[in-house]
């Protein structure tokens, strides 16, 4: 882990002497122990900021987004031979790489608008899960000793095994190391438990729907449409959101659940063959919402459908942008059976 | 839709179940029409809302005639390769198919939504699916989840 953060910092500072980037997207060590927090580095001086470690937990290619969004606004006043390409560079996990892959696949910028500093990944810890291994004591100090984490709280010193707070999504993950970049920094990771990926959600499609819709229902009870979820992916990056769109007003204002419900539902049905299981919008829920358990459902069936996980393959149209002749269609209704 | 006229809670008597169907002008509207044209008898419930085409169908759609207070969602299109616009049908097919996958994972019933292709030759077709989902959406009773409920709600500020 060291030995790519060393790399990392070199591999920034050369890239900015040598301007082949206008900005770096990282990560620098939060204010807060044992957090980290995306940081925008110009100049080579600046790089020895940059960190990477298993508190790395942002899908940074929101960012990436949006910085290329707005020079592209702010070049449109300018005449076409005048305007310059800003690129930016990235530091870039599994999950990041593949949200990348979707706004390419979406035309939102080009390939050559950013420069993809590749990190293997083996995870971040679960703030969450970290709280409750304490007991919600605040961390005082902490610090990474090879696979456990050494906390000094309040009431003493723990020691918490880094992989007992791994989040969710990074337990089953296959996607370890970047699936394109421009150069890979440290050897690949090798995946965590890919087997294991949809077995929660195989387990809740056993339940009948009424506890189903019932567990649906307790959790979009939770939900305040702080929008949160929505600012925190980078597959959320419409001008206009529908939730906001008045005409027609698709999401009502008032209090009723089945505006949050509905609210929700459309959010996560958006992320069909689009959500990269980074996990952001789960981490930035500030009423805990179980965001996963529906959206890797979408993930599983873009799968078991049409063969295919989000930002998979470069140069290969998204699930939803696709089509085939011979997709399944065992859910087309027919009077009396048969087709 | 009116939410005012929705009967509240289980079955009730002489309830008959109001199914929007958003079907397309090519095939299945044209198909609605040779069922009329040849005085093909089927249930009153369908509200027919016509568009272009299956694609053209936002997903939003289906999920707000459920929160409006429709019992069932019929979507209908031309059969796969027989498109008007060559591919629409298709790209609706991806779509409805993680659709209705979706909004089973949540718990909504299987009858309330149906999809399926009716062509303009298939009057007979049309009627019989009309049918046949007016039988599931009665069976099921009136749609309870993910209705606004604003009578209720009404009644609750007026206590």
């Amino acid at each position: 882990m060291e030995k790519v953060e060393k790399k990392l910092r070199e591999e920034a500072k050369k890239l900015l002497a040598d301007k082949k980037v206008d900005v770096i997207v990282g990560y620098e060590a939060g204010t807060l122990p044992l957090t980290a927090t995306p940081v925008f580095i110009t100049t080579p001086e600046e790089a020895d900021k940059l960190v990477w470690n298993p508190f790395c937990q942002h899908n940074l290619a929101k960012y990436v987004h949006d910085l290329i969004s707005a020079h592209k606004e702010s070049q449109k006043r300018l005449k076409p031979d005048d305007r310059k390409r800003k690129v930016v560079g990235v530091v870039t996990k599994g999950c990041t790489s593949r949200s990348l892959v979707i706004h390419l696949q979406e035309r939102q910028y080009e390939r050559l608008d950013i420069s993809i500093l590749g990190v293997p990944c083996t995870g971040y810890a679960d703030r969450r899960k970290l709280a409750a291994k304490l007991g919600g004591e605040d961390i005082l100090e902490g610090t990474l000793e090879g696979a456990n984490l050494k906390i000094k709280t309040a009431s003493g010193e723990k020691t918490v095994a880094l992989k007992d707070v791994l989040a969710g999504n990074c337990v089953t993950c296959r996607f370890n190391n970047p699936v394109i970049s421009d150069m890979m920094l440290g050897e690949p990771a090798p995946a965590m438990n890919p087997a294991a990926e949809y077995a929660e959600i195989d387990e809740f499609e056993k339940l009948s729907p009424e506890e189903r819709w019932a567990y649906f229902e307790k959790e979009m009870a939770k939900c305040i449409r702080c929008a949160a979820c929505r600012q925190a992916c980078p597959s959320c990056y419409c001008k206009v959101c529908f939730a906001e769109q008045s005409m027609p007003q698709w999401v009502g204002i008032s209090e009723d659940p089945s505006d949050t419900q509905v609210f929700q539902f459309m959010r996560m049905y958006h992320m069909v063959g689009r959500c990269v299981d980074c996990g952001s919008c789960v981490s930035v829920c500030p009423m805990g919402v179980d965001l996963r358990k529906f959206l890797k459902k979408l993930d599983k069936d873009c799968f078991v459908l049409f063969n295919q996980r989000a930002g998979e393959k470069v140069d290969f149209p998204a699930p939803l942008q696709d089509q085939r002749m011979d997709d399944k269609e065992e859910f087309i209704y027919s009077p009396g059976g048969g087709h | 839709m009116s939410h005012h006229d929705k009967p509240a809670g289980k079955k009730s008597e002489g309830w008959e179940p109001k199914i929007v169907a958003i079907v397309c002008n090519w095939c299945t509207y044209a198909g609605a029409d040779l069922a009329g044209i040849s005085r093909i008898q089927y249930p009153p419930n369908v509200r027919i809302i016509r568009v272009p085409c299956t694609g053209r169908i936002n997903p939003f759609y289906v999920v707000k005639a459920l929160q409006a207070g429709a019992d069932g969602v019929l979507v209908s299109g031309c059969h796969p390769g027989e498109c008007h616009y060559i591919s629409g049908n298709l790209s609706a097919r991806r779509k409805f198919a993680t659709l209705k996958s979706f909004l089973n994972y949540i718990g909504i019933e299987d009858g309330r939504t149906t999809f399926t292709w009716v062509s303009a030759s298939e009057g007979e077709r049309f009627a019989q699916v009309i049918k046949g989902v007016t039988e599931r959406v009665k069976a099921l009773g009136p749609a309870t989840k993910l209705v606004k409920n604003l009578r209720d709600a009404a009644v609750a500020v007026a206590k």
